[in-house]
This record gives C-alpha cells, sequence and structure tokens, in this order.
C-alpha cells in the first residue's frame, strides 16, 4: 500500500532547501509552467501513481528526496 | 503463452466453429512475437527507410530517443524578421517571418528520400514556437533538448515574452483562473499558454491550383481594392475597408512567394547533389526528377500523384510546422489524391506507375509523418505517450452524390498502412452501409493486424452534424447539403469539413478539454482539490454536510461543470481574438478560397463552425454517480461522510466498503439502472451544458468525447473515486469507453450501452478490445462485419478496436528491445507499446479482451 504519509515525507516549503524537488528523481515539471512541478513519490501497489503538484520545485522538499531522474518507463 | 492456434471452439447455429488462423503459416508464431512478424514494406527502400527512420516519439513528457533536440534556425529567423519589420501591418510582419524562416533555414536532404522536405535544420530537431508561450520554450530550455546556443535560445524567448500570445491573453483573466487552469487536472490549460493547436489546410486548391495562380488571385484583388478607392464618389464608409484587405491580399502574395521559392531551393539542392556527389545513377536519375518536382509544385498545379505527394507535404509542413505548429495531419487523402492516382496509375498520362507505385509512395509518406517533429509543450509531450504528435487522416464514406467515396488510392493507403506498420499517421475510415466489401476488407487487415486503426466513424452521424453545424453559420456560407459530406476528423474524432474553404484553422474554434472526474472530486469538497494542487480549484458550491439529496450532488457538479466550460471556452475565444491580429495565417489565408475572396485572415474568417470541447474521464464520474445514488441514497448502506472519510484513506481501512462501491453497477453492460444515470449525466449535463455556450463562430458547443493519453494524467492527478477507483489510477480511456475491465458482458452489451446516448453529442471515442485468435481466424472479417454492421444500425458515432494479446504485450514489457513492431491503440492514437510508460502499458493490459459468445453472434447476425 501507499507509503504511510507524515509531514516529512510529502513534500513542504523550505526556502533556500539543499534538496529542492527539482533535481530529485520523483519530480516531473509541471505540464504548463516549469517554475511549479509534479512528485510522483506517492505509488500504490496496484499501480497507480498519485501526483502531488508542487507550487515552488525550488524551495520545497521532503525526506524521500533522491537526486536523479526516472526513466519516461516509471513515470505516467 | 498461448497458441494462436489453440483458441477456443464455439457452437453457433448448429456449427461448430473453429478459430484457427486464417493463414496457417501463422500457428507456428507464437502468440508473444505476433506483431513482429506481420510487416511487408513493399520495397526495399521502404525497409531501409523504416530501419533508419528518426522517431521522435515522446512519452511522460519526455524524448525517448537521445538524439531528439529543439532547433533554433526558425526562432532565430522569425525573431530576426520580427525586429526589422517593426512598424509594418501585423499581417505583413507575420508573412516576412514566414519568409525569412524560409529563405534562410538550412535544408535537409535524407538518402533515399523521394518525398523531400523537413521544417527544422537537422532531421533530428524540430522548431519552437516562441510567439505563441513563452512558458512552453521555458521548459525546453530547461530539458536535455534545449535548443543551442542555449544564450541565444533564452534572449529569443525574452523577447517575444511582451509580443507572445500568452502575454496578450493573460490579462483578461483573473490569475487565480489560470493558475487552476494550468494544472491540467480539472480542465485543459488554455491554447495561449500551450501553444497548442490544429487545423484542416485546404490541400485541394495548392493540388489543383499551384500557388502561382493564388498570386495572381491575390494581385487581382489587390488591384480591385485599389480601383475601388479610387472610384468617385469616394464612401468613407466602405472604402477603408479595403486597407486591411489590401494588406492580408499583400501578405498572402509575400507568403505564397516564399513557399514557391523555398520549394524551389529544395528542388536545386537535389539537383546538386545529383550532379555532383551522387555516384548511383539510378539515384541520379530520382534526384533529378524530385528537383524537376519541387520546381513545378507547389506553384503550379499537380499532375500526376508524384506531384501531388510533394505539393502535400510542402503544405503540411509550411501549415503545421513553420508558419505556426499545429497538430493533426487532417485530410480526406483518398478524395484529395484519386484524380492524381487516375493520372498516373490508370490513365499512365503523367508520372506513369503501377498501383504497386502508389503504394510505395504512401509508405514513404508515413515514413516522413513517422519522423515529423513536434515541438509542442510538455502538456502535449505527456499527453500523446508513444507517438511524436497527432497525426491523423481520413479515407471512406461518401462523396458530395451520397455515393461511396472509396476509391482503388483508398485501398492503396490502406495496403500501405498493413505493410509499412508505424504508429502514425493514424487513419479514420468513414463508415457507409455503401462502403465497398474490398475497402471493408483492408480496414478489416489493419485493425486485426493490431494497428489499432482504421478508428471508425459513422459516415451519416458525421454528415448531419456537418448540415447542422452550417445552419449557424455567421455569413451564412456554411456547408452545402452536398459539401456536408466533405469531412475529415480535425485530430481524433471530431468531424470538420476539408475542401478549398470552410475548414476548420485553429483549435480555438474546437478542442481543449474538461475533466468531469475531477469536477466531481472537487464538488464532493465543496470545490476544494485535495488530492493534488491542495487548493481551491473550483467555486465553492457546498460543504458535504449540505449535500443532502442525490440531486443536490448533482446539481452542485452542474454548477462546478458551469464553471469550468465556460472558463476553458472563454480563454478559446479570447485566443482567437489575439491569433487573427498577431498570428496571422496569410499562407493558409492564401490557400483559403473564403479569405482569398474576403480579403480576411484564416483565424478571423469563420464560415462553418464547428464548436466543440473534449470531455476526458466521464465514465468514471458517471460510474462514481452511479454507485453515490445506489450505496448512499436508495441503499443507505454509508453515509456521505463515510465515503468521504474512506477516500481521503484511499480506502485503507476501508476495504470491504471499496468492493461495495467497486461492484455498484458499471456503464457498459447494458444494465438499465447504471446507464439511466449515465446517459442522462452525459445528454442533459455534459452536453446539456455544453451547448448553452455560443463559441466565437455563432455556433452552441458540443462535447467530444476523446481521451488520447489524458486519461492517464488526469487519473494520476485525482485521488480515489467512488466508483471504487484508488487513487493515481488511470481515468477511463475513451470517450463512452466503459472502465477498463468493467465491461463484463460482451461486446453486444457496451454497444447496446453506447447506443443509448444520443443527445448534445458530437462525438464520442469507444475503445473495444477483441480476442486475437478469432479476429485472425477464418471468420474473423465475417464477425467483425457484422459488428460493424449492428454498430451503424444502433446509430454510434465511433468504434477502435485493440486486437493485441496480453501475452505480447507481457513479453514487450520484458524485453522492450525485441518488440519495436507492437503498436497498440492508446485512445484516439496509436503508439508503439514499447515507448509507452509501464503505467500506461498497464492500462491497455487492463482492458477487456472481448470474445464472442454465441449469443453476441446472434445478436450480431452474423451468417457463417
Amino acid at each position: 500500500m501507499e507509503a504511510e504519509k507524515s509531514l516529512q515525507n510529502q513534500p513542504y516549503t523550505e526556502v533556500g532547501t539543499a534538496k529542492p524537488c527539482r533535481i530529485c528523481k520523483w519530480q516531473t515539471p509541471d505540464p504548463t509552467d516549469p517554475h511549479r512541478g509534479q512528485c510522483t513519490a506517492n505509488r500504490h501497489a496496484m499501480g497507480g501513481v498519485w501526483k502531488r503538484w508542487l507550487r515552488d520545485v525550488e524551495n520545497t522538499t521532503c525526506s524521500r528526496h533522491e537526486e536523479g531522474k526516472l526513466s519516461f518507463r516509471d513515470h505516467v | 503463452m498461448n497458441d494462436i492456434a489453440s483458441a477456443k471452439v464455439l457452437e453457433y447455429k448448429g456449427k461448430t466453429l473453429n478459430f484457427t488462423p486464417e493463414d496457417p503459416a501463422e500457428a507456428k508464431i507464437p502468440s508473444d512475437e505476433l506483431h513482429e512478424h506481420l510487416q511487408k514494406p513493399s520495397t526495399a527502400r521502404t525497409k531501409r527507410l523504416k530501419e533508419r527512420c528518426r522517431w521522435k516519439h515522446a512519452s511522460a513528457g519526455e524524448f525517448i530517443e537521445k538524439s531528439v533536440t529543439a532547433g533554433i534556425e526558425r526562432m532565430r529567423y522569425l525573431t530576426e524578421a520580427h525586429k526589422a519589420s517593426e512598424g509594418q501591418p501585423e499581417v505583413i510582419r507575420r508573412a516576412l517571418g514566414l519568409a525569412n524562416v524560409l529563405n534562410k533555414s538550412t535544408l535537409v536532404l535524407q538518402e533515399d528520400e523521394f518525398i523531400v522536405g523537413y521544417h527544422a535544420e537537422d532531421p533530428n530537431m524540430f522548431p519552437l514556437y516562441p510567439e505563441l508561450s513563452h512558458m512552453a520554450v521555458q521548459d525546453y530550455l530547461r530539458s536535455d533538448y534545449s535548443p543551442q546556443p542555449a544564450d541565444e535560445a533564452a534572449a529569443i524567448n525574452d523577447y517575444w515574452k511582451p509580443h507572445s500570445l500568452q502575454s496578450k491573453c493573460q490579462p483578461y483573466f483573473d490569475p487565480a483562473d489560470l493558475g487552476r487552469m494550468y494544472q491540467v487536472s480539472s480542465m485543459e490549460a488554455p491554447p495561449f499558454a500551450s501553444g497548442y493547436n490544429s487545423i484542416v489546410p485546404p490541400y485541394e486548391t495548392v493540388l489543383e491550383d499551384g500557388l502561382l495562380a493564388r498570386i495572381k488571385l491575390a494581385e487581382k484583388h489587390i488591384a480591385e481594392a485599389q480601383a475601388d478607392m479610387s472610384t468617385f464618389p469616394w464612401n468613407g464608409t466602405k472604402g477603408l475597408d479595403n486597407i486591411a484587405k489590401i494588406d492580408h491580399w499583400k501578405a498572402m502574395v509575400i507568403a505564397c512567394k516564399a513557399v514557391i521559392s523555398w520549394a524551389r531551393r529544395q528542388g536545386r539542392l537535389c539537383r546538386i547533389v545529383a550532379e555532383n556527389f551522387e555516384t548511383d545513377p539510378k539515384r541520379q536519375a530520382e534526384l533529378l526528377e524530385v528537383a524537376d518536382i519541387c520546381h513545378r509544385v507547389p506553384a503550379e498545379p499537380c499532375k500526376g500523384l508524384k506531384d501531388a505527394m510533394q505539393a502535400k507535404f510542402f503544405t503540411f509542413l509550411i501549415c503545421h510546422a513553420i508558419e505556426r505548429y499545429a497538430s493533426g495531419y487532417a485530410q480526406k487523402e483518398d478524395t484529395l489524391l484519386w484524380p492524381y492516382y487516375k493520372a498516373s496509375v490508370i490513365d499512365k498520362k503523367f508520372q506513369p506507375m503501377d498501383h504497386m507505385g502508389a503504394v510505395e509512395l504512401v509508405e514513404m509518406e508515413r515514413l516522413k509523418i513517422s519522423e515529423h517533429g513536434a515541438g509542442k509543450s510538455r502538456a502535449y509531450r505527456e499527453i500523446f505517450p508513444g507517438s511524436n504528435d497527432l497525426f491523423i487522416l481520413t479515407v471512406g464514406g461518401t462523396n458530395a452524390k451520397g455515393e461511396d467515396a472509396c476509391n482503388d488510392m483508398t485501398d492503396a493507403i490502406l495496403e500501405a498502412t498493413k505493410r509499412i506498420r508505424t504508429a502514425e499517421p493514424s487513419i479514420v475510415f468513414r463508415y457507409s452501409k455503401k462502403s465497398r466489401e474490398k475497402t471493408l476488407r483492408w480496414v478489416f487487415e489493419c485493425i486485426r493486424d493490431g494497428l489499432g486503426y482504421p478508428s471508425i466513424k459513422h459516415d451519416e452521424i458525421g454528415t448531419a452534424q456537418m448540415k447542422e453545424y452550417a445552419k449557424f453559420s455567421l455569413n451564412g456560407n456554411g456547408a452545402t447539403d452536398e459539401e456536408a459530406h466533405n469531412w475529415v476528423n480535425v485530430l481524433c474524432m471530431s468531424p470538420g469539413l476539408h475542401g478549398r474553404r470552410k475548414t476548420q484553422k485553429t483549435r480555438s474554434e474546437g478542442g481543449s478539454s474538461v475533466f468531469p472526474a475531477k469536477v466531481l472530486e472537487i464538488t464532493l469538497n465543496d470545490g476544494y482539490d485535495w488530492s493534488y494542487a491542495d487548493m481551491q480549484l473550483g467555486p465553492k458550491t457546498g460543504e458535504l454536510s449540505s449535500l443532502k439529496t442525490f440531486e443536490d450532488i448533482w446539481e452542485a457538479f452542474r454548477k462546478q461543470y458551469q464553471y469550468a466550460i465556460n472558463l476553458g471556452i472563454s480563454t478559446k475565444d479570447v485566443s482567437r481574438y489575439f491569433e487573427q491580429r498577431y498570428l496571422q495565417l496569410p499562407f493558409v489565408s492564401a490557400i483559403d478560397d473564403g479569405c482569398m475572396e474576403f480579403g480576411m485572415d484564416a483565424c478571423a474568417l469563420s464560415e462553418q463552425p464547428n464548436a466543440w470541447h473534449n470531455e476526458v474521464s466521464t465514465v468514471v464520474a458517471a460510474n462514481s454517480l452511479v454507485a453515490i445514488k445506489k450505496l448512499v441514497f436508495e441503499e443507505k448502506k454509508y453515509t456521505l461522510e463515510q465515503l468521504s472519510q474512506a477516500l481521503k484513506a484511499n480506502w485503507e481501512g476501508f476495504e470491504e466498503m471499496r468492493v461495495d462501491f467497486k461492484r455498484a453497477p458499471k456503464w457498459g453492460n447494458d444494465d438499465e439502472y447504471a446507464d439511466s444515470i449515465v446517459s442522462r449525466f452525459y445528454e442533459e449535463v455534459i452536453g446539456g451544458e455544453l451547448r448553452k455556450i455560443t463559441n466565437y463562430s455563432g455556433a452552441p458547443v458540443l462535447p467530444t468525447g476523446q481521451a488520447v493519453g489524458l486519461y492517464m494524467e488526469v487519473g494520476s492527478r485525482m485521488g480515489p473515486t467512488p466508483d471504487g477507483r484508488f487513487g493515481g489510477e488511470a481515468a477511463d480511456d475513451g470517450g463512452i469507453s466503459p472502465y477498463m475491465g468493467t465491461d463484463k458482458k460482451g461486446p453486444t452489451a457496451v454497444l447496446r450501452s453506447v447506443s443509448k446516448v444520443q443527445k448534445n453529442q458530437k462525438a464520442n471515442l469507444l475503445n473495444q478490445r477483441l480476442s486475437v485468435p478469432i479476429m485472425r481466424s477464418k471468420h474473423g472479417f465475417e464477425i467483425w462485419n457484422a459488428y460493424m454492421k449492428t454498430w451503424h444500425e444502433l446509430n454510434i458515432d465511433h468504434v477502435q478496436f485493440n486486437v493485441v494479446s496480453t501475452d505480447e504485450m507481457r513479453a514487450a514489457q520484458r524485453e522492450p528491445e525485441k518488440h519495436s513492431d507492437l503498436i497498440v491503440r492508446v485512445s484516439g492514437y496509436s503508439a508503439r507499446f514499447v515507448d509507452l510508460p509501464t503505467y500506461g502499458q498497464n492500462t491497455i493490459i487492463a482492458r477487456q479482451e472481448q470474445d464472442f459468445s454465441a449469443s453476441d453472434l446472434e445478436f450480431l447476425n452474423v451468417e457463417i
């Protein structure tokens, strides 16, 4: 099932964070506005990828931050 | 792994039906690699062209091939011209911009090509459009495929910020509303933010008249207007109209001359290569022939099939990629090419060839489209996964006299399609009871080979729709009864006229989307989006506790939906207002008889309205309403508050409750309880509310349900829903298709359900997956043909098919490198399976594979 949620493992604002969502492997850019983004870390055992909108990809982070880039096969 | 030959046996009308392959040789092919054995390019050349095709498929917003990147030349030369032309009329500036791009851009000529021309400086590149959306270009600048030099590209994008369509339109809307649209969760972003567009180019005038004749026509109009202005007595109330008209005609002349010059430059390149570099005498002669063709067309009328194919391709590049970006490949290709097929193949009067020569030409055309790159925004790189863009042409149907319009060119197109096996361009077949069986057999062959197309549209429904829209024509010059037969799908689903005039020139007329399932989700939360954006996404329509009855929910949904569609359509019309002032299309205008007659821009002139808006995820919303009505308001097994708690927990801790909601009646099973609610939802709300809106062209807007890949994106931006869906799972994959895996009562039950929705609809996509062994058996054609006749009699607008096995899709997931020829129908377009994200692949696998029972065959009245 979906990973247990806490304040730390969901995106939260941290101005000037060293681990911004923009460089996180779970992040994919917003479809329209390049200053926003989408978090894809919430993945359901049944195959769902439940995205969360990221208002500001430079100043948002969470405990699941991992630098990198997923293959298109792992996104939606 | 199953063997194709080991399919089931069926007792039907006293006969035992065995579904062994029609081609006995197929019995030896493992079912999990069937589609790797089906391609049969007609010549060694097209085989080579396919092997070296520079695919530009995108998925999840990214290009799959690492070599693909944005070019800079178009944006560079467009900007250069824009700066140099300050102070001139805007339409002249647009023409000069096009001319500068065409005069200075690098030409591309590739080995083995016979149809030539490209829209960027390198065949691995595609152009960008900073004059449309600076946000879309900004996204490219931050990507791995940014145009180079990056500094120059950034400076160009900065230059366009105040001049772009996006900047012109945005001030007329509340930023909060725009922020909601930009997320693409309850509404698609407006065209001025995405830059997305589509068009039906009037190819007919180019092929029939040639551009030199169009120039003469414009010059004649200019002379007449100038004469009118100097005629005594001057009348200022009319005479001043000539000023704008003269500017438009002048711009048309500039644009047409530039296109002729560009085509001839392409011809000279072929001649230079032939005379100085090519050593193979056969290829040398061929290049000289291409040089001659490019010198002659599109300047002059086409005389043979090679002329027509080349002139058509040049026109496509200008209308879809150089003058402005526009998705699509809309044309009635068999009708358009028939006179030239006749001249070359039947009469042998010009460019003589046999039927297989025509087939080879079509194969080459399909490969040119397959390597066409589209500089579309990230949203559109996400929502057509596994493909380049939406390239869809139309064949079949009836002609102006109401007779079967199929001809030998139709068959050449379909045969080439079957042989070369590419995901694009997709094909729409207009099905009529008059369609000849020879052509229907080709349609079937493509479908059963798993291409996912032709998709089938109901000929009479489309024709009647053209007549209906004509009644709203603002200048009283909509389609005549004869012209109403001249329709094609503009993109995946929606019919629009083709021909010398009255075609759709901008997607601000019809297109863009609203997502009813997301709208329902926020309806149950007073307009708040808790599951994706954590913000107010619509108006406040009532806390959950205030929704006491099913009708309360229904009416709250109606208000949320009204907000979303009003915003969607007003943003399109505002786009159009500025398109005709700053984004004129002088070339498209020059080849449209109406624009030529009136001296008007193509974005401004509306003769035939074609107003539509796409509904995506309607079935998730409708199934959810069915479950709420049954379990909350009728059986009272749960309260709305309990449902809300379960949804917020993604059903965790509410497993039994989820099973109840999952098992509630579902659309697509000929279930009267579900179907009565769902059909009311479609007709009264989805279509009924939409048609209250009047668009730029004066017509009511109608819904066109077509999911494309949006059903994945919307699903992933949505929490769990009362139909039993988990958060993040895909939405429904059609427009009126049952939710994947929920149509358990067979293919004819689906048809009966779908036929219940008739009012207030423009088009609705029906996705069906048929059994591979049955379709490939000797009975396959009879069963499919009977299915199509029944579908037609039930007055259903559309259907498209996947004929591909789960075994083969699973095998492709395991070893993608061995399954490059596996094509699947996503929704409204086909894709290479291995170029889809795993999430999307699983949605295709999850679709119900429809078998045919004896009762299905009886309902279809199959004669075997």
